[in-house]
C-alpha cells in the first residue's frame, strides 16, 4: 500500500490511459457495426471487444488488478455461472434450424 | 483509515418491544422469526397435502368446510379438478420456498452461523432484518392468491409456460393467481439475496481470531456453500418471474409461441419460446434443490459428530463434496427437461454431469456410514433424526440414478416415481434435517430441553410414516401412475387406488404425528427442563456462550479465541472426552488437521 | 442506517481471523451483489439472444448511432469522474471528492435523460412493449426490458451517489464508502458495454 497522495498521483494517470482505451474499444464496436459482415461474425467480434472492455474496467476501474485473490474469486464465480447459462442455446438454434444431427 | 468504534458491542441491546421482537436487528431473533414463518408455512402446506390426499384416495368425498376456502373451487365441499391443481401448486410453492429454503438455511443459519464463526452479529443487521420481512411479505402475497379472483395458480411450482403466461384463458388462477405467484417469488428472491450477502460476508469476514476456514464446523460450511448457490440462483429466477409478469400485464410474449390456440381461442401472442422459461426456471430450480438439502447435510453431520463423539472420517472431503454439489448443481438442471422437447443433444450433455453429481453425494453418504461404523452413537431424538436424514437421503437418492438417464426418464417422467424421488431426497430428508437441528439446538435457543420421550415417539411415527407414504410412490410410478392427476378414472390405474388409499391413511397419521412435535416445541419452550450451557458436551462455539440463550452480542464483552479444529472428541481433557474450540487447553489430539 | 452498519468491517485486526482477500465486509458485499447482478443481467441478455436467435427476420430498425454513442461516452466518462472522486477522497481532499461525486451523478442524470428521450422517440414511432412497426413484437419487449433494467440501475446509482455524497459531506460515510459505491457505478458502466453492441449495434439497419 502506498500512501494516499502517491496513490492519487500515480493512479490518476493510469486511470486516464485506461479510460481512453475503453473509449477506443467502444469506438471499435461502433466501427464493427458498420462493417459489411454476417450477423454472427459481427456478434462474435463485438462480444470479444466487449469482454476486453469489461476486463479493463474490472482490473483497473474496479481495482481487481491490485487484489489477486479477490480477482480469482470474482472471475471464477462469475464466469462459471455465465458459462452454465449457455446450455439453452441448443434449443434456440433448433427452433430456427432444426435438431442437430437429426438427418 | 477506519475512524470507527472498536468496541465489541456494535449495537446496544434494544429495549422497546418492537425493536426487540418485531423489527429486530439481532440475528438470533431473525433466525427465530424465520423458523416461526417456516412453522406456519409447513402447517399450511401439510393441511393442503391432507386435503389432496383425501381427494386422491376417495374422489368426490366431501371434505367438511372446504367450500369456505373457495366456493368455486370446491362446490359442495368436493374439489374440482382445477382446484386440486391449485392446491397442489400452493403446497409445492409453500414447501419449497417457505419451508425447505427458510428453515434449514435462513432460520438455523441466521441463528448459528454468526455464533459458530465467533461473531457478535452479521455484518449488515439491517439487511438481515429486511431479508426476513421481505420474505414475510412474499409469503403474504402468495397466500393472498387464495382469496383473489378464481384462486391461486394451478401451474405447479414450476409454472411451465405457455399456460402460465397466457393469462386467465389458461384456466382458473392463471390470471391474477400467476401474477401474485410470480410477484411473491420475485420478492422472495430479493430476501434471499440479502440473506446470502450476509451469510457469505459473515463467513469470510467475521470469523473470530483463530477461526481459520478449516476450523469452521460442517454446519457453517454448509450454510456458506448454500449461500453461494443462493446468490446467483435467485438472481436468475427474479428476472424470469418479472418477464412472466410482463407477459401477463404488459402483453409481451417472452414465453408464448406464435399461433397458440387455447380453448379454441387464438392467442394474441407471437414469437416467444416455452422452453426459454424452462431454461431460466431450472437454472434456478436445480441449485434450489441443493439449497434445500445442503444445510441439512451440514446440520446432520454436526449432530452426528457430537453424538458419535468422534469427527467424520474426513472433514475436508466432506466440505469438498458439498462444494462439488454446489458447482455441479448449476450444470445438471436440464435433467428436469428430458421430455420437454429439449434438444436431445442437450439431454446427453445434461445426463453426464447428472450422473457425476451422484459421486459427491455418494462420498458424503459413505463418509457418514463409514464414520458411524463402530461409533458408539448416543441415541437421542436429534441423532435419530440425523440417522433418519441419512436413510431418506439414500433411499431417495438411489431413485435418482434411474432418473438421471434420459432413456429411463422418458418412461418414468411425470409419474409418481419422480414425486416419490424428490419428496424423499429433498422434502422429507431436509425436513428431518430441520427436526434434527431443532432437537439439537433447542436447548441453546430457549434454555430448556425438549421432551425426549415425545421426541422419540415423534421420530418413529415420522420415520415409519414417511416411508409408508413415499415408498409406494415409486411403485405407483413404475406402474404408470401419472402425477398431477386429481382422480384415477383410467382403467389401468383403477387397481392402484387401494395403494393411494393406504398412502392417504399414512399421510393423515404421519401428519397428525407432527402435532406431537408442535406440542413438544411449545410445551418445552415454557415448561421444559432447564438446560445447561452445553447439554450435549459439544465443542463448537455456540456452546461457549456465557449464557443460555446467548446474550444480545453472543459472547458478552469478549469475543472467543479459537484454538482447535471444530470436532475434538475422543480426547482426554480436563472437561472429559472433548475439548471445546475456545478452550486454550492443549491435549494430545488425534484430529488437528488445520 | 445506524452505527451498526458503519462499524462493520472496521473491527480491529486483532479480533478477527482477518477478512478473506483482505476485503472488509462492506466491499465484499458489494462484490457479491455485483456477481448476483451479473447473473441477473446475463439471464436477461441470454433470454434476448435465445428469442432473437429463434426468430427469423428479427427487425433491425435503428438508423442512427449518434444518441447511443453520446450516451456511451457520457457513461464511460462518468466512470472516470468517479475514479477521480475516489482518489480525491483517498487523498483527503473532501471538497474535490464531493465535487467529482456530484459531477458523476450529474452525468448519470444526463445519461438517464438522453435514454428517456430516446425511449419517447421510439414510442412515438409506434414501438411499445408488445408491438412495433418493424416486425416481431418481441423486439420492443426485449429492448425495453433490458434497457429498462439498466436504466433502473443508473437511476438507483444516481440516487445512491447523491445520498452517499451528502452523507460523505456530513462525515457519516468515508472514502471507503465512496469507493464501494464506485464499484457499483463501474459495474453499471460495464453492463452498458454489453448492452450497446447486443441491443443497439446488432439491430442497426444496413
Amino acid at each position: 500500500m502506498t500512501t494516499a497522495e502517491e496513490h492519487k498521483a500515480k493512479g490518476s494517470g493510469k486511470d486516464l490511459v485506461v479510460y481512453l482505451c475503453v473509449l477506443a474499444l467502444a469506438a471499435i464496436q461502433f466501427v464493427i457495426a458498420y462493417q459489411n459482415i454476417d450477423g454472427s461474425q459481427m456478434f462474435v467480434r463485438m462480444l470479444i471487444v466487449a469482454v476486453i472492455e469489461a476486463g479493463l474496467a474490472l482490473l483497473f476501474f474496479m481495482h481487481l488488478a491490485e487484489n489477486r485473490g479477490l480477482l480469482w474469486f470474482v472471475v471464477i464465480f462469475t464466469v462459471f455461472v455465465l458459462l452454465a447459462m449457455q446450455y439453452g442455446w441448443t434449443d434456440s438454434f433448433r427452433l430456427s434450424v432444426g435438431v442437430a444431427g437429426a438427418k | 483509515m477506519h475512524d470507527m468504534s472498536h468496541t465489541v458491542h456494535h449495537h446496544a441491546p434494544p429495549t422497546s418491544f418492537i425493536r426487540k421482537h418485531i423489527f429486530s436487528l439481532d440475528h438470533k431473533v431473525i433466525g427465530k422469526q424465520y423458523y416461526g414463518l417456516a412453522l406456519v408455512a409447513v402447517l399450511v402446506g401439510m393441511v393442503l397435502s391432507w386435503i389432496m390426499r383425501i381427494h386422491l384416495g376417495w374422489t368426490n368425498y366431501a371434505i367438511p368446510g372446504l367450500h369456505l376456502l373457495s366456493s368455486n373451487g370446491a362446490p359442495g365441499n368436493v374439489m374440482t379438478p382445477e382446484y386440486y391443481l391449485q392446491l397442489m401448486t400452493m403446497h409445492a410453492t409453500i414447501m419449497v420456498f417457505f419451508v425447505l429454503t427458510t428453515a434449514p438455511f435462513a432460520a438455523f443459519g441466521n441463528y448459528f452461523l454468526p455464533i459458530q464463526v465467533g461473531a457478535e452479529d452479521m455484518p449488515f443487521p439491517h439487511f438481515n432484518m429486511m431479508s426476513f420481512w421481505v420474505t414475510f411479505v412474499a409469503f403474504l402475497v402468495l397466500v393472498a392468491s387464495f382469496f383473489v379472483g378464481d384462486g391461486p395458480t394451478l401451474g405447479g411450482w414450476t409454472q411451465y409456460a405457455p399456460l402460465s403466461a397466457v393469462g386467465a384463458v389458461g384456466g382458473p388462477g392463471e390470471g391474477m393467481g400467476v401474477v401474485l405467484w410470480a410477484a411473491s417469488i420475485a420478492i422472495f428472491c430479493v430476501g434471499q439475496l440479502l440473506g446470502s450477502l450476509n451469510f457469505i460476508t459473515t463467513t469470510l469476514d467475521m470469523r473470530t481470531r483463530g477461526m481459520s476456514l478449516w476450523r469452521l464446523p460442517l454446519s457453517a460450511w454448509a450454510w456458506f456453500i448454500t449461500s453461494c448457490m443462493g446468490l446467483t440462483a435467485f438472481a436468475v429466477l427474479m428476472p424470469a418471474c418479472i418477464l412472466l409478469i410482463l407477459d401477463h400485464v404488459a402483453g409481451t410474449s417472452f414465453f408464448v409461441p406464435s399461433n397458440l390456440v387455447i380453448n379454441d381461442q387464438l392467442q394474441p401472442h407471437s414469437g416467444g419460446s416455452t422452453l426459454l422459461w424452462q431454461h431460466l426456471f431450472w437454472f434456478f430450480g436445480h441449485p434450489e434443490v441443493y439449497i434445500a438439502i445442503v444445510p441439512g447435510m451440514g446440520i446432520v453431520s454436526h449432530v452426528l459428530i457430537t453424538n458419535m463423539r468422534k469427527p467424520m472420517l474426513s472433514h475436508r472431503v466432506m466440505v469438498y463434496s458439498m462444494g462439488a454439489l454446489a458447482v455441479l448443481s448449476y450444470m445438471v438442471y436440464g435433467h428436469h427437461m428430458f421430455v420437454s422437447g429439449m434438444n436431445p443433444v442437450s439431454s446427453l450433455a445434461f445426463s453426464f454431469p447428472t450422473l457425476i453429481i451422484t459421486i459427491p453425494s455418494t462420498i458424503i453418504v459413505l463418509i457418514w456410514l463409514g464414520s458411524l461404523y463402530g461409533a458408539k452413537l448416543r441415541i437421542n431424538t436429534a441423532s435419530l433424526f440425523a440417522l433418519g436424514f441419512v436413510s431418506m437421503f439414500i433411499s431417495g437418492g438411489v431413485s435418482g440414478f434411474f432418473l438421471a438417464q434420459p432413456s429411463i426418464d422418458i418412461m418414468l417422467h411425470a409419474t409418481y416415481f419422480v414425486v416419490g424421488h424428490f419428496h424423499m431426497v429433498m422434502g422429507v430428508a431436509a425436513m428431518f434435517g430441520i427436526f434434527a437441528g431443532t432437537y439439537f439446538w433447542f436447548p441453546k435457543i430457549f434454555g430448556r430441553m425438549m421432551n425426549e420421550t415425545l421426541g422419540k415417539v415423534h421420530f418413529w411415527l415420522s420415520f415409519v410414516g414417511t416411508y409408508c407414504i413415499f415408498m409406494p410412490f415409486h411403485y405407483l410410478g413404475m406402474a404408470g401412475n401419472v402425477r398431477r392427476y386429481q382422480a384415477f378414472v383410467i382403467e389401468y390405474m383403477q387397481p392402484l387406488i387401494p395403494v393411494h388409499r393406504f398412502i392417504t391413511v399414512a399421510a393423515l397419521v404421519t401428519g397428525a404425528a407432527q402435532f406431537i412435535f408442535l406440542y413438544n416445541l411449545i410445551h418445552s419452550r415454557f415448561w421444559g427442563k432447564p438446560a445447561t450451557d452445553n447439554p450435549w458436551q459439544a465443542t463448537s462455539l455456540e456452546w461457549s456462550t456465557p449464557t443460555t440463550p446467548p446474550p444480545h452480542n453472543n459472547f458478552g464483552d469478549k469475543l472467543p479465541v479459537v484454538y482447535h479444529d471444530p470436532y475434538q472428541y475422543g480426547v482426554e481433557s480436563s472437561t472429559g472426552d472433548y475439548l471445546m474450540q475456545a478452550s486454550p487447553e492443549q491435549v494430545k489430539t488425534a484430529y488437528d488437521e488445520a | 442506517m445506524s452505527q451498526a452498519d458503519l462499524t462493520m468491517g472496521g473491527r480491529p485486526a486483532g479480533l478477527t481471523a482477518g477478512p478473506a482477500f483482505s476485503v472488509p465486509a462492506k466491499k465484499m458485499a458489494m462484490w457479491l451483489f455485483i456477481i448476483a447482478d451479473t447473473a441477473t443481467f446475463a439471464a436477461c441478455l441470454v433470454a434476448y439472444g435465445f428469442i432473437r436467435n429463434a426468430t427469423p427476420n428479427w427487425p433491425r430498425p435503428f438508423h442512427s448511432i449518434t444518441n447511443v454513442a453520446i450516451m456511451t461516452f457520457i457513461l464511460v466518462t462518468s466512470s472516470l469522474t468517479m475514479l477521480i472522486g475516489v482518489r480525491a477522497a483517498r487523498a483527503g481532499d473532501k471538497a474535490g471528492a464531493l465535487r467529482w461525486t456530484f459531477i458523476t451523478a450529474a452525468a448519470g442524470i444526463l445519461f438517464a435523460l438522453l435514454h428517456v428521450r430516446e425511449w419517447l422517440a421510439l414510442i412515438a414511432e409506434g414501438m411499445t412493449l408488445f408491438k412495433n412497426p418493424w416486425g416481431t413484437g418481441l423486439f420492443g419487449s426485449a429492448f425495453f426490458s433490458i434497457t429498462g433494467l439498466h436504466l433502473t440501475h443508473v437511476t438507483g446509482g444516481v440516487i445512491a451517489l447523491i445520498v452517499v455524497g451528502i452523507r460523505y459531506k456530513g462525515s457519516r460515510y468515508n472514502a471507503d464508502d465512496l469507493e464501494i459505491l464506485g464499484l457499483y457505478w463501474h459495474f453499471v458502466d460495464m453492463v452498458w458495454m454489453f448492452v450497446v453492441p447486443l441491443v443497439y449495434l446488432l439491430n442497426l439497419a444496413h
